[in-house]
């Protein structure tokens, strides 16, 4: 008796142990997706009796522009702004790992700051920057480079490049950090040898470096995906996600729906169409890495 | 052995702990009221308020507390935009706080229809004909009401007496209601004004407007979004016609670019950049204070431009706001108390449309002084006595639950008419099969 009560106990343990995140996790996560996606299937403005309206919501969704421009706005978005990221992660971490370059623990500092600055607070001095009457333009204005202010925020194109801007300054610190760790585990004697065979530094990093952060910089343009698709923030206090729904990406699609139009039901059928569409991306980016090993 | 089970144990105890944090979670908390009771009676009720709002609640505080001292009231501030968002999720988890809260009439319907406010036809029955009449249109479902109002928002024209001088057209208050009666002389007045001081006849925003500026022209004619039976009004060719003008408008060079309240639209004033605001009676509470403090006496105010000289309504209404009361509530008669008290009182009322510059939508203070009076901003114009001739003009139109929709839809609509160069009536076609497809309406 007391042998298999022991036993019982050996055996559970581990199950008792990650108790406490699945209980947190069920209460938190799982049932209120549960209840999204029964809201989905409803007309729920709030009000306490739910009418049940089948597809409807789904047709909506389908049909409406809405949906896919946010998902088209997010490509946009995505290409506009992680290139030119990764290139300046990769320059400002090979400068940091490089042998010549002092201070480095001050600048890793210095470009990891915008990544933990709230968010809300760089996007208010991005807004007064990028204002038509703003910072850049006058600056801009006084250089004689422009006439015309620049419509930074009026107009579909500009505006996504401000946004790709800000999510550059903020994220660009933070896959330095990520790139760095990586050229630092790559073995000194790599380069020596090199050096020695006579390459060039930029030789060096074309033919060593690079193949072997090919991974990581994969890996980094994963988590900018996933990032990119539920942006939030940057562009909600910038634009609003205007002009005529140019920086709408579906996180404040999903905002506005629900909070400002009180469309519970049909706010929770984007969610539960954008989550199906992220799961799709996140496994062909997982078989695309199989695919690499 | 041992140290495993003091670990198992552990591990319990931290699952029975997050158990009861749970189920803590969904608990009531009622606190607040016992404390208060046990404190030598008193009750206390929580109103959720914004900033502007409880500045003039403030005004009329001591006396409140002289008549109810029994009354303990925590005005609690909120953004705007929060109030209605920790509403919904009070309502929703039948939450007893807030006691009272505070809606505008542009989202009062929708606020209604989440069923999270009481039924007060009894309370407000007194004040039925003393009101405006189209204040209680948003307030009612089903024959029932659930705010009291507040203020209204009569919109009249304010403009720069100083730069209409410098074009040469009419600048004196009287003149230029006798000459500005229409639109139409909105847009030669404009014409004018461009060629000679290159000034912009108003701020507005060609992708990012607010739709404001278009709405009260609309409401000025007797149309809306939504027509008299609910249905979808965006392709009424009357609607189309008042899009156009906005259109016409900008495309003629009259309006200055700039987003309505964003910071370079507070600062476009002080640098002269435009010379009207077609706006509601509440900007006399804002232009002395956060838009032209310096521009005292350059001010004017005339009645709004009508669509042409023989409409039935001169005038529109922009904004406006309710009290209203939790349905779960434990204290409905003391919100109530509260709330006839600031909005019911003709002398609270008079004293924040003094101080405060908020124009009651209580009819029976307008026969008081405080609108006959000099305002000192205005060149010494009694401009209030406007506001009254304007809100006994105006259509009762009601804002609907679907208006926030409707309205982001406008504001996309222009944005759309001005980027891409589209005729405004294929875009408001558009506009309006979209309305009809999210909200179900004909």
């Amino acid at each position: 008796m007391q042998n298999f009560y022991w036993r019982w106990q050996f055996k559970t343990a581990p199950y008792r142990f990650i108790a406490p995140f699945f209980i947190c996790f069920v209460v938190f996560v799982f049932i209120p997706f549960i209840f999204s996606i029964y809201l989905s299937f409803t007309n729920w403005h709030g009000e306490e009796a739910k009418t049940f309206v089948g597809l409807a919501n789904y047709k909506t969704l389908l049909t409406g522009r809405e949906f896919w421009q946010s998902l088209l706005n997010s490509i946009i978005i995505f290409v506009l702004y992680v290139p030119a990221m990764l290139l300046l992660a990769l320059i400002f971490a090979s400068c940091l790992s490089s042998s010549w370059m002092k201070w480095t623990g001050f600048f890793r500092t210095v470009f990891f700051i915008p990544n933990i600055t709230s968010v809300v607070a760089i996007s208010f001095v991005f807004l007064l920057i990028f204002n038509s009457t703003g910072i850049l333009n006058q600056l801009l204005m006084n250089a004689g480079v422009i006439h015309e202010p620049i419509p930074f925020l009026e107009t579909p194109w500009w505006a996504r490049i401000s946004v790709s801007l800000l999510v550059i300054f903020r994220w660009t610190g933070y896959n330095m950090i990520l790139l760095l760790g990586g050229m630092q585990s790559i073995s000194k004697s790599l380069y020596e040898a090199a050096e020695v065979d006579g390459a060039s530094g930029i030789k060096s990093f074309w033919y060593i470096t690079l193949p072997l952060m090919k991974r990581l910089l994969a890996f980094c343009t994963v988590l900018s995906t996933l990032g990119t698709f539920s942006l939030f923030t940057e562009p909600f206090i910038l634009t609003k996600g205007g002009p005529n729904l140019a920086t709408t990406t579906p996180v404040v699609l999903i905002y506005k729906e629900s909070f400002q139009n009180l469309n519970m039901g049909y706010a929770s059928t984007i969610s539960i169409f954008f989550f199906i569409v992220m799961m799709i991306l996140s496994l062909m980016q997982l078989r695309l890495f199989r695919e690499n090993d | 052995m041992n140290a495993m089970k003091r670990m198992s144990a552990a591990v319990l105890c931290s699952v029975l702990m997050l158990t009861l944090i749970l189920s803590g979670c969904s608990g009531k908390t009622g606190e607040s009221k016992s404390e208060g009771e046990a404190a030598g009676k008193k009750t206390k009720i929580t109103v959720w308020i914004w900033e502007d709002a409880k500045n003039v609640i403030d005004l009329n505080m001591p006396e409140f507390k002289k008549q109810y001292p029994e009354i303990d009231v925590d005005l609690h501030v909120l953004a705007q935009s929060d109030v209605y968002q920790n509403f919904l999720i009070a309502a929703s988890s039948s939450d007893e706080v807030p006691d009272v809260v505070n809606l505008e009439s542009l989202r009062l319907s929708q606020m209604i229809e989440t069923g999270g406010l009481l039924d007060i036809t009894d309370k407000v029955a007194p004040y039925k004909d003393k009101m405006n009449a189209y204040k209680w249109a948003d307030a009612t479902k089903d024959g029932k009401i659930y705010a009291m109002p507040w203020d209204s928002g009569p919109v009249v024209m304010f403009y720069r007496n100083d730069l209409f001088k410098q074009a040469g057209l009419p600048y004196k208050p009287e003149d230029v209601a006798a000459q500005l009666k229409t639109w139409n002389d909105y847009m030669k007045f404009a014409k004018q004004l461009k060629e000679k001081t290159g000034v912009a006849m108003l701020a507005e925003s060609k992708s990012q407007t607010d739709g404001v500026f278009f709405q009260q022209m609309l409401w000025q004619r007797d149309l809306w979004m939504f027509g008299k039976d609910g249905s979808v009004q965006l392709d009424n060719p009357e609607v189309i016609k008042t899009a156009q003008y906005f259109v016409d408008l900008v495309k003629n060079g009259y309006v200055y670019e700039v987003k309505p309240w964003s910071d370079a639209w507070y600062s476009s004033f002080q640098q002269n950049k435009e010379a009207t605001i077609v706006g509601a009676s509440w900007y006399e509470g804002l232009l002395p204070t956060l838009i032209d403090p310096d521009a005292s006496g350059k001010w004017s105010v005339v009645p709004m431009p009508k669509w042409s000289a023989d409409d039935k309504y001169g005038s529109a209404i922009d904004g406006g706001a309710n009290l209203a009361i939790n349905k779960n509530s434990k204290h409905p008669e003391e919100a109530w108390k509260f709330i006839e008290f600031m909005l019911g009182k003709e002398e609270s009322q008079l004293k924040m449309m003094k101080e405060g510059g908020l124009f009651p939508s209580l009819e029976t203070t307008y026969n008081d002084e405080v609108f006959k009076g000099k305002v000192p901003y205005f060149n010494d114009q009694p401009v209030r006595t406007l506001y009254i001739d304007a809100v006994k003009n105006v259509a009762p139109i009601t804002y609907t639950k679907d208006y926030p929709l409707a309205n982001e839809l406008i504001t996309n609509a222009f944005a759309e008419i001005f980027l891409d160069n589209k005729s405004v009536e294929s875009v408001f076609k558009k506009a309006a099969a979209e309305l009809r497809q999210k909200t179900g309406r004909k």
